[in-house]
């Protein structure tokens, strides 16, 4: 399967448009969305949205980044990863995830220099404004978008570009390596999850955690199903939190009378 | 202080709102979103200073400043500041409240967005587009874009009408918001965790059943104890690497890398 020049392009503009998210704070940066979007211009959507399902799970705790430090971008397995998926027929999403990995660790460099090239920002805008030149400021105001942009279009074209370079050298992959890759792709999904509890977990969630490790492992239950059991557990908490929080407020008030009337 | 006649309109702080997505347009490590901040209060501040350039450059100038909070909540920050300047009030006090809601909006906005509504949806959608529903990737970003236009919108709001004297009761309120999403999507997150992790030994063992040789899985008995068992114990694993160890994902990454490939190559993991 080869791509033409054009769906190169619009994989480049979908690439850019997604990319612009991280900054609007719309979330289209995420690979389940950036790989629906690759799917349906490269003509297979149904590989393309599992693909993109299995990277933005281990993505999914990858918006956040403990202590600064910069993650490794969806932009990657979605764009990268997707070609890959849809356009090798033997190639596991598992796999397609590992190999997807080192573009989506080139990303936080990229955007970490044009954090970097635009860090004079406040003085070049300060005189551009005392200076009149309010144009020249509203262009500054968008620099680091124009700089995503762009990245992410080149990003995007190249990957699709070298579709075939990138089938090559997955076929030189020996068989033994390549069910290693599945295997590690399987394992990887851990790094988002465990993410993504490190940053929510407190005492007062552990049973949350227990009730949806039960109702998956022992009753099966469907997603939507387990959000329901979710939303009984955080109103039941809810709602007794207030009453406990009430009764403790009117006790205070009993011994305050007792007192008085002593 | 109060004296200057009111120049804004409805209309300019619902664009005051829409503009709040302009916020990390120039974000860079000199002043994080100083410079996209002034642009997403532009055109009210012209109309503010008409006929006073001088005095527009000087407050828009003082706007480049540092500034570096969640974009969700932050409408709430720009339509109050627009409210002081339009009544009038000295750019110290409207600098003072800038600065003060800075670190409360982001933590309230981190907290709501990154870390309970995204993977909240991520994870119910993610599960659905697996089971074959192609156009969960729409739906995910339909109700992650809507929730959080409607936090802004809110926020935008609240900015406009009240003074910062309500931003004591709105936190516990957001806060309570923020337990409830967590919860959902704890209880998401730890039963999709052991599910879409895998560790499948590939270990198995013959053993004599009546007379008849059979041969046994370890995963399958392993399955019997605890299901899910290992990608559970893996899941933790990573956890106590992050939070105890202080690893860092890249290095996480490689292990798990080495790991996946090295014990399937001497069988002990199948895929």
């Amino acid at each position: 399967m080869t791509f033409t020049i054009w769906q190169a392009l619009l994989v480049g503009l979908w690439a850019a448009f997604c990319f612009a998210g991280q900054i609007w704070g719309i979330y289209t940066n995420r690979a389940l969305f950036i790989a629906f979007g690759v799917g349906l211009i490269l003509g297979d959507l149904k590989t393309a949205v599992i693909f993109g399902a299995t990277a933005e799970l281990a993505f999914m705790g990858f918006g956040v980044g403990p202590g600064g430090s910069t993650p490794p971008n969806p932009l990657g397995p979605g764009i990268v990863g997707t070609i890959m998926a849809i356009s090798m027929d033997k190639l596991s999403p598992g796999a397609a995830l590992t190999l997807s990995y080192p573009f989506a660790i080139i990303v936080p460099f990229v955007i970490t220099f044009i954090f970097t090239i635009n860090s004079s920002s406040m003085e070049t805008a300060k005189k551009a404004i005392m200076d009149g030149k309010y144009r020249k400021y509203k262009w500054l105001s968008n620099t680091t978008l124009y700089g995503f942009m762009l990245f992410a279009f080149i990003f995007g074209f190249a990957a699709t570009e070298s579709t075939s370079a990138l089938r090559a050298f997955i076929k030189i992959i020996p068989q033994w390596l390549m069910n290693g890759l599945t295997v590690a792709g399987g394992l990887l999904p851990a790094v988002g999850f465990a993410l993504i509890l490190s940053t929510m977990v407190k005492k007062e969630y552990i049973p949350a955690i227990i009730l949806g490790y039960v109702c998956v492992a022992y009753l099966q239950m469907p997603v939507i199903g387990l959000a329901f059991v979710g939303a009984v557990l955080a109103f039941n908490n809810y709602f007794n939190g207030k009453k406990s929080s009430n009764d403790s407020n009117n006790q205070g008030g009993n011994d305050g009378g007792i007192e008085d009337g002593i | 202080m109060a004296s200057k006649e009111k120049v804004l309109t409805k209309a300019d702080y619902r664009s005051a709102i829409l503009r709040s997505y302009y916020l990390q347009n120039a974000q860079n490590y000199g002043n994080m979103q100083g410079t996209g901040m002034l642009n997403s209060i532009w055109p009210q501040l012209r109309k503010i200073y008409k006929g006073d350039e001088d005095k527009f450059k000087q407050v828009a100038t003082s706007n480049l400043e540092f500034y570096n909070t969640n974009p969700q909540p932050y409408p709430f920050v720009s339509t109050l500041m627009l409210a002081m300047y339009d009544s009038g009030q000295s750019e110290d006090d409207v600098r003072a409240v800038k600065m003060a809601l800075m670190g409360p909006l982001a933590g309230i906005g981190d907290a709501l967005s990154q870390f309970a509504l995204a993977p909240l949806f991520s994870t119910i959608f993610a599960s659905l587009a697996l089971q074959g529903v192609i156009y969960a990737p729409l739906m995910f970003i339909a109700c992650l874009i809507g929730v959080t236009f409607g936090v802004r919108c809110l926020m935008g709001y609240l900015g406009w009408k009240v003074g910062t004297s309500i931003i004591d009761t709105l936190s516990d309120k957001m806060q309570a918001l923020t337990d409830i999403a967590s919860m959902i999507g704890l209880t998401v997150i730890a039963g999709l965790s052991v599910s879409f992790v895998k560790v499948n030994l590939a270990l198995q063992y013959s053993t004599v059943v009546k007379g008849k040789e059979q041969v046994v899985a370890v995963q399958t008995i392993l399955d019997k104890i605890m299901p899910f068992m290992l990608p559970m114990l893996l899941t933790y694993f990573v956890y106590w690497l992050i939070t105890k160890k202080k690893w860092t994902i890249y290095k996480i990454i490689l292990l798990l890398l080495v790991l996946g490939i090295g014990l399937s190559a001497i069988g002990l993991l199948k895929p």
